[in-house]
């Protein structure tokens, strides 16, 4: 009978497609490895080790939005990474919940283990255990143009240290041309703002959380409604790009290499991609202000943990300590314009004479980093309370229907 | 006599100016029909031409009408694109339909072939159960299809994406197939069932070809509705190497590194239309049969 | 063993619906029943369960972003309808005839309908973009806006547009729905009703719309329901914003689910989800039971 012959022939067809291998086997380990998207220089990490050992690692870059979850269901699927580069402010959650290894006696053997990042060991442990190590270091802090500062008559040499003055400075870039403007923020990335917006309460000695990480206070702090309307006037009286409103983080780092932008809030991350994309970039760094000065800097960056149910321990841990080991640190990471995560390695020979690395490299010294599990549903998730708030106090106008509504999804996050 | 002549002339050019009327409506109903026709047309037939132009000139701000060279560049750049480069996905997307067509047309086939056919204890309850599971919408136990996928180690894979979208298929098919069975006339099976022969082999060597409309209906379906879905795809397959096309391609949405590259975009997007589209145009009528069938006739 | 032929005839019946059967009460009677019972947990992605009870449900009282997606997702539902219902009307009424060349353009409105949701909403995304995008594009060279417009970024635009791609995707189906309701009406009707000399409107309110009152309580009743239910949409042209005001229902049953990782609070919502799916689809059943 004809009728038979497709179906029969489907189901070969599907046989056939299912069994075939998708990688090879081989009995050498191999591990893989997780990294959000943002430019650290992890390829460069697992490229070096991959062809110096016999152990391989596989590189998975994950959109940064979608890494808890990706990592969440990864974990509840029991097939997560060996090893995972994570936001550090996702720590917590992850070591609370179990997934991650206990590394505490693993970290005691480092001689250095003193001069490691104090805010990524801090976010790395729980419950006085260690879980994860730093990777990535990456304090916030103001990029600005000091070839716009001068065409502005700005002094480059004096950057803003209050709110008003960096206004001022604003104004004056932003009259400079219809193409020109004095600053620019990423309105519609939840994260870029935890970043770079936070600071500025924090350097005015405010906050959007109380000490002890168990109530938001956003209604009761009225610095909270200060930094706001600093905001908001900036949108209000166009000077950032239109554009800016509704950036979800794609072009949170291209958008200053433009030339066109005075200011922005930036990461170390980035002066590497500026010093060596756009060498005819003039920037300078300063810290980012209080209200009416001071400073103080998101201390943000990854960290590096293994996964719990990973079956190479050993091998991972021996992939991590080799990435904070001097070679590492300094042929590839200082080497590349990154800072190390060894503070002592700070003052290396590629960083020398560079002011801008070491002021961006002094923000951590004024860096401060929240620990609280629920993290991302309070800040990063784009669905989050933090941009809701930020873009109907800044975009919308609306500050006392933004700070109410911070208030009440914030407490019922921390609630629950 | 002068009379007749006038009013057979009037007749007549009455009849004249209610042909013209009606040639004028006619030929107006084919402009707007054509109008209409473009702009349905517009959004496919701009990707397509974005796909074609090179790379550089997909990212143009303000972008370009028309590409200024011909080039297969994008799809080239798709061929490596992320980790494993669109292949994988699309081999993905493939295994992942081929294996709901196969589950659905089998279990549809048996099922609808038992409902239509058999009596036995319960059957008005079983097919009531099996109807009322279109009432529940599948996005409202995705999680506990979560859980369970996760608990017998088919997250991640394939077979169980699979698997989930052959159940979203299975009400849809069974109704349709018994309907498909019941329309077949029951002298047809006595005389075979007289003969001799088992149950089985009368569906296959008799029934299965009266029935190729109902089966070719719930195949289409289950091909276009598995290579389309999105949520679950979402939700069941967090490992790239195992995305199907529609959840990889909005990767590319979000960039790697922040950029998007919209040439690659489009051309991903024409790469995931085709199959459909040309299923569909291939087995139109056997499309909208099950539209009609599933949709009104019940 | 001997069984009689009728026994056998049972048996042999009872084996052939036995897969579909397991098939649908381990993947839908199962997870319903799951469903219900993780409602009453606090369930997390990982780790330790616990029971709560009706905390979950005293929780929807009190997430201001569950009411803002709920009141969302219906005000949503009644905006995409009646354009989806107008224009399918008249394209169902513009191919109605067997004219020449019809077929061609029933195809061509349809096909949008076999483009899967996602793919067919990065697509809209795209072209709707600030400055990449064909729409901006061809409103600056027709002068017709000052510059450019940020369609998805703002609240009251982001709607509009979203819209617009969803009929663009959908009316096909619901023209198809409707031509077969057109069609089953017989044209003696129409004639007779000429003879009365009846224009246009009065035919389409006393023959169309009462004769085809089934086909279109159906196309109304799916449209409603695939509306209730959206996701794709949102989640990939605006991702939820501006604002927040672009989550669905589903979207946030979502977001709970897998990335707060609070699967019983999922699942209660999910409950609610379906109750008013069940309502829906109730009417739906009650509708095409009336004529029979």
């Amino acid at each position: 009978m004809n009728s038979r012959k497709p179906l029969l022939l489907l189901f070969a067809l599907v046989l056939i497609l299912s069994s075939l291998p998708l990688a090879a086997q081989d009995d050498q380990i191999s591990m893989t490895m997780w990294v959000r998207s943002i430019p650290f220089q992890t390829q460069a990490l697992v490229d070096e080790w991959n062809a110096n050992n016999d152990s391989q690692i596989e590189l998975t870059v994950i959109p940064s939005a979608e890494f808890v979850t990706k990592m969440g269901a990864a974990i509840a699927a029991g097939e997560p990474p060996d090893i995972a580069s994570i936001d550090l402010i996702y720590t917590p959650a992850f070591a609370a919940a179990g997934q991650l290894v206990d590394i505490t006696e693993y970290v005691r053997e480092l001689p250095y283990a003193d001069t490691l990042t104090p805010a990524h060991m801090e976010l790395g442990r729980y419950e006085g255990r260690n879980y994860a190590v730093p990777t990535g270091v990456d304090g916030s802090f103001i990029v600005y143009n000091i070839d716009l500062f001068e065409q502005a008559g700005l002094d480059p040499d004096n950057p803003p240290s209050t709110w008003d003055e960096m206004l001022e400075a604003m104004r004056a870039i932003s009259a400079l041309g219809d193409d020109i403007y004095g600053y620019w923020f990423s309105m519609n990335c939840a994260g870029c703002n935890a970043f770079t917006f936070l600071p500025f309460i924090w350097a005015s000695g405010g906050d959007v959380l109380s000490d002890d990480y168990s109530e938001a206070t956003i209604t009761s702090d009225p610095i909270v409604r200060d930094a706001l309307a600093f905001y908001n006037t900036i949108w209000e009286e166009g000077l950032v790009p239109e554009g800016a409103s509704i950036d979800n983080g794609s072009n949170f780092v291209s958008a200053f290499t433009g030339g066109n932008i005075g200011m922005a809030g930036m990461g170390n991350f980035a002066i590497p991609l500026f010093t060596n994309d756009h060498p005819d970039l003039n920037f300078d760094v300063f810290h980012i202000p209080g209200k009416e000065g001071g400073a103080a800097s998101f201390g943000g960056g990854d960290v590096i943990a293994i996964a719990s149910g990973s079956e190479h321990v050993e091998e991972a841990w021996r992939f991590i300590e080799w990435t904070m080991s001097d070679e590492a640190q300094i042929e590839i990471y200082a080497a590349n314009g990154q800072i190390p995560v060894r503070l002592e390695l700070v003052d290396n020979p590629y960083f020398e004479g560079d002011d801008r690395q070491m002021t961006a490299a002094s923000a951590l010294a004024v860096g401060f980093t929240p620990y609280t599990t629920v993290y991302n549903d309070l800040f990063n998730d784009p669905n989050g309370p933090w941009l809701e708030m930020l873009q109907v106090a800044i975009l919308d106008g609306d500050i006392d229907g933004a700070l109410e509504l911070g208030q009440e999804r914030f407490t019922q996050i921390m609630e629950g | 006599m002068t009379a007749t002549v006038i009013d057979a002339q009037a007749e007549r050019s009455q009849q004249e100016i209610r042909r013209l009327r009606q040639r004028t409506l006619l030929w107006l109903r084919y402009v707007i029909l054509v109008v209409l026709a473009l702009l349905f047309l517009f959004p496919i037939a701009w990707s397509f031409i974005n796909s074609l132009k090179l790379p550089a000139e997909a990212l143009a701000v303000p972008p370009t009408y028309l590409p200024s060279e011909i080039s297969l560049k994008n799809y080239d750049e798709l061929t490596t694109y992320g980790k494993i480069g669109i292949a994988q996905h699309v081999y993905n997307s493939t295994v992942v339909a081929l294996i709901t067509v196969a589950g659905s047309v089998i279990l549809s086939t048996l099922g609808g072939y038992g409902f239509a056919r058999f009596d036995f204890p319960a059957k008005n309850v079983l097919f009531i159960m099996v109807l009322s599971t279109l009432m529940i919408p599948f996005q409202s136990i995705l999680i506990p299809l979560f859980v369970m996928i996760v608990q017998v180690d088919l997250h991640d894979t394939l077979f169980g994406l699979a698997l989930v979208y052959i159940t979203f298929q299975l009400p849809f098919g069974i109704f349709l197939m018994r309907n498909s069975f019941l329309a077949v006339p029951h002298e047809i099976e006595e005389s075979a069932l007289l003969d001799g022969c088992s149950s089985l082999s009368i569906l296959y060597r008799l029934m299965l070809r009266l029935v190729l409309p109902g089966i070719v209906t719930v195949a289409i379906y289950a091909f276009i509705n598995s290579w389309n879905e999105f949520l679950a795809a979402l939700i069941f397959m967090s490992d790239q190497d195992k995305f199907t096309l529609p959840v990889f391609l909005t990767t590319i949405r979000y960039g790697i590194w922040g950029d998007v590259n919209w040439g690659a975009l489009q051309a991903g997007v024409i790469v995931s239309i085709v199959p459909s589209l040309a299923i569909f145009l291939a087995l139109q009528r056997y499309y909208m049969d099950g539209l009609m069938g599933g949709a009104v006739k019940n | 063993m001997n069984l009689t032929w009728t026994q056998r005839r049972k048996l042999t019946g009872l084996l052939f619906v036995t897969p579909t059967v397991a098939f649908v009460t381990v993947f839908f009677i199962i997870p319903l029943i799951m469903t219900i019972f993780m409602s009453f947990h606090d369930w997390p992605l990982f780790g330790e369960r616990a029971f709560t009870g009706l905390e979950n449900y005293q929780e929807l009282g009190k997430d201001r972003q569950y009411r803002k997606s709920l009141d969302f997702t219906f005000r949503y539902t009644a905006l995409v309808t009646p354009p989806i219902f107008i224009l399918g009307f008249i394209l169902a009424s513009l191919v109605r005839h067997n004219i020449r060349y019809i077929g061609v353009f029933r195809t061509i409105f349809f096909l949008p309908v076999v483009i899967g949701l996602g793919v067919s909403s990065l697509l809209w995304t795209w072209m709707l973009d600030d400055r990449i995008g064909v729409f901006n594009k061809i409103l600056l060279d027709l002068n017709l806006v000052p510059k450019a417009q940020l369609f998805l970024g703002r609240p009251n635009t982001a709607m509009n547009v979203i819209i617009l791609s969803v009929v663009w995707k959908t009316v096909g189906f619901t023209m198809i729905l409707l031509l077969a309701g057109l069609q089953a009406i017989p044209d003696e009707l129409y004639e007779s009703a000429e003879v009365d000399g009846a224009g246009y409107f009065r035919k389409l309110i006393y023959i169309t719309l009462p004769l085809m009152r089934r086909f279109i309580a159906l196309a109304l009743i799916l449209s409603v329901i695939g509306s209730v239910l959206s996701f794709d949409q949102f989640y990939i042209m605006t991702r939820g914003g501006p604002r927040n005001s672009t989550i669905s229902i589903v979207f946030w049953i979502f977001n709970n689910s897998f990335t707060y990782f609070k699967m019983g609070y999922g699942a209660a919502m999910s409950i609610v989800l379906l109750g008013i799916l069940v309502a829906l689809t109730g009417l739906q059943l009650y509708v095409l039971r009336e004529k029979e």
